[in-house]
């Protein structure tokens, strides 16, 4: 029994995007993002940071938001949790479906149940995302306590187990430790047991691995890696880098403008990007095969999200632009079963 | 056990502040006898009315008194004294100076104490109220009413507050009454016109530091965090954001207890007639009487360093980062 027990451990560690790919149902979508439009009403004008984005979040899989900063990444992800900051933050369009409720219309009490109990988000900064002036086991437990009909005691306990599954050492000591006593990974492993005191069925990180070392950054990757397979949740991991993207995700959304451009599970979008932004970001990626003095870039800078261009947004940094791209939104097209791309050359 | 450091620290502390307030007495001591004026003076009229030698009875005046001695040896004597625990003898009111701020400490006491949780209660209040709705109406109003607030000097608010609702309409006497026993609801009904004197100008300004210190903490990332974990807005603003408020909030509150208010309180005092400290210390000084000045004085120094370790001892409890070692 040992042995099988064993068997099965090595086979969901197993490394490789497919593995997880391919035990994900088709139907099994638990958050659907359809056509969401996020503006911010400043002073200087509309600001469309999230512009008509749509994705699905399957049952245990990881899924990718992939962009440049900018890109509406965060904001889409903020929307998700009702966290917009309003005024002048306003959800216009599209609707965030979630176990039969659209969150976009729930009450503000409807939301603090789901928040942190069946959705839960890490921040980039754990220094930043941790209060300063509490210590890290409180900020457990008021979340367990909130969401749990749990006691003081049990719910410390239930803190102090989760710290501990997270490989952070002598835990009954950091309950007690403030956020400024602990190490950069270790505050990153605190948010992360923070954001899963409620089993949530749904964890988006934004960037967790963008302000850590590249040591702490391989560790936290295993992380998210173990806890996918373990709980069996669905991670929606926000980064900008492609390798993290490689080395994580099941499917990827890559986002432009505040609009996701390609949607394909990970292998196709590395092996087989469709639209030329993702070609570009894949071209950029660092080959250590080969010797070189110049990395490769996208021309252009990302566009002023007060000034969107018209047509597909990035027609002016595109190298195979059309008459067409300036002039018309390109639309949504499947180019086969799960790799879909808004693009005129497909269209 | 965990803060074992802050011991040795509050020791050292308290040693600075024995030789602060020595500082301060001395220099008070010298002031206040370097002018041309002296215990006598007040009998000055009468005695030339009655047609006597005036040099001479100042000088059998100032001998009883021992102010006639060499000013070094007054100050030894009067060190040696209060080292002892004896304050002096108070020329003008024929008691022991002790026995004096015994009677009249407690009416400053009240006034102060009062005055400061109302300015502080209702200032934190409004500060985050106007920090949450930044940029509305309610915000702008509060803004600009606390500015008018900070402008008034309280002597002449105290004085128009006697106009309109002593004289005027009569809700209140135009004086306090000190045959009012302490605890009752006259003493405190006779409080209300002093209070607002006193807290309106600390009330603004808690208002505007309340307001500045929750809007630092508004936007930070964990703020979100709080809102991301599920918690209701109350506690998201009253939790976690007030607590990284409070921390410059407790220094300044603290700190205007032992500056703005001593000063504040005095004219207050004298202005409603209240026989606190600050009156009996401004009737010291026109008549001369030193020992009742310098002991007022000795009073305001300790209670402003004794307040400033306490602030910095409330800090280490706020804020963990803070260490004094």
């Amino acid at each position: 029994m040992n042995a099988t027990h064993h068997h099965q451990r090595a086979a969901e560690q197993s490394p490789g995007p497919s593995h997880f790919a391919g035990n994900v149902e088709m139907d099994n979508v638990v958050l659907k993002v359809n056509n969401l439009k996020t503006y911010f009403f400043t002073r200087r004008g509309v600001v469309r940071a999230v512009d008509g984005v749509s994705f699905d979040l399957k049952k245990g899989e990881c899924l990718c938001l992939d962009g440049e900063s900018g890109c509406g990444k965060t904001v889409t992800a903020l929307s998700i949790l009702g966290l917009i900051d309003s005024p002048p933050g306003r959800i216009v369009c599209g609707q965030i479906n979630y176990d039969g409720l659209d969150l976009v219309q729930c009450s503000s009490r409807q939301l603090r149940k789901i928040r942190g109990n069946d959705i839960a988000i890490v921040f980039q900064e754990a220094q930043s995302a941790l209060n300063p002036v509490l210590t890290v086991g409180d900020q457990i437990i008021e979340q367990i306590k909130l969401h749990r009909p749990l006691n003081y005691k049990e719910a410390r306990r239930r803190a102090v187990e989760l710290l501990a599954e997270m490989g952070i050492p002598s835990v009954e000591r950091v309950m007690n430790y403030y956020p400024h006593q602990l190490s950069g990974g270790m505050k990153q492993r605190a948010l992360i047991a923070m954001s899963l005191s409620c089993d949530p069925k749904i964890l988006i990180a934004d960037e967790p691995t963008t302000a850590v070392d590249v040591t702490i950054k391989a560790q936290i990757l295993d992380t998210f890696r173990e806890l996918k397979a373990k709980r069996q949740m669905s991670l929606l991991f926000i980064t900008h880098d492609l390798a993290v993207v490689a080395e994580i995700g099941d499917r990827a959304v890559v986002m432009y403008g505040g609009k996701d451009v390609e949607t394909a599970p990970v292998s196709e979008i590395i092996s087989n990007p469709k639209h030329p932004y993702t070609a570009g970001l894949i071209a950029c990626l660092p080959d250590v095969s080969k010797a070189t003095d110049k990395l490769a870039s996208i021309p252009g800078t990302t566009p002023d999200p007060l000034e969107m261009p018209p047509g597909c947004a990035f027609h002016p940094r595109c190298d195979r632009a059309m008459a067409i791209c300036s002039q018309q939104q390109p639309p949504r097209v499947a180019v086969s079963g799960e790799h879909k791309v808004s693009c005129h050359l497909y269209g | 056990m965990r803060k074992s450091w802050l011991r040795d620290y509050i020791i050292r502390r308290l040693f600075y502040s024995i030789i602060i307030a020595w500082g301060i007495l001395t220099v008070t001591f010298i002031l206040v006898r370097v002018g041309p004026s002296s215990p006598a003076d007040r009998y000055l009229a009468n005695l030339a009315a009655s047609g006597q030698d005036v040099t001479q009875v100042i000088a059998a005046i100032e001998a009883r008194y021992g102010v006639d001695r060499p000013i070094w040896e007054q100050y030894t004597d009067y060190m040696t004294n209060l080292f002892r625990g004896n304050w002096g003898w108070s020329f003008s009111t024929s008691m022991p100076v002790i026995e004096l701020i015994k009677k009249h400490w407690i009416y400053s006491f009240q006034l102060i104490l009062l005055s400061s949780l109302f300015a502080a209660f209702l200032g934190i209040l409004i500060g985050i109220y106007s920090a949450v709705k930044q940029y509305t109406k309610a915000d702008y109003t509060f803004t600009f009413l606390s500015f008018i607030g900070i402008s008034i000097p309280n002597f002449w608010l105290g004085v128009m507050l006697i106009l309109i609702f002593s004289v005027k309409l009569g809700l209140f006497k135009t004086y306090y009454d000190t045959t009012l026993p302490l605890f009752s609801i006259e003493n405190l009904k006779a409080l209300v016109l002093p209070v607002i004197t006193l807290g309106t100008g600390m009330l603004a300004a808690y208002v505007r530091y309340t307001r500045s210190a929750m809007l630092d903490n508004l936007r930070k990332v964990f703020v979100t965090t709080a809102r991301a974990k599920g918690l209701p807005e109350r506690i998201v603003i009253g939790k976690h954001v007030f607590r990284n408020a409070l921390l410059p909030l407790v220094t300044i509150i603290l700190f205007d207890l032992g500056s703005i208010v001593f000063g504040g309180a005095y004219l207050t005092e004298i202005v409603f007639g209240i026989p606190g400290l600050g009156q009996i210390s401004f009737k010291a000084i026109f008549a001369n009487d030193y020992p009742v000045v310098v002991a007022v004085t000795l009073i305001g120094t300790l209670v402003v360093l004794l307040v400033n370790l306490v602030t910095d001892i409330i800090y280490t409890y706020l804020d963990p980062r803070i260490r004094y070692d």
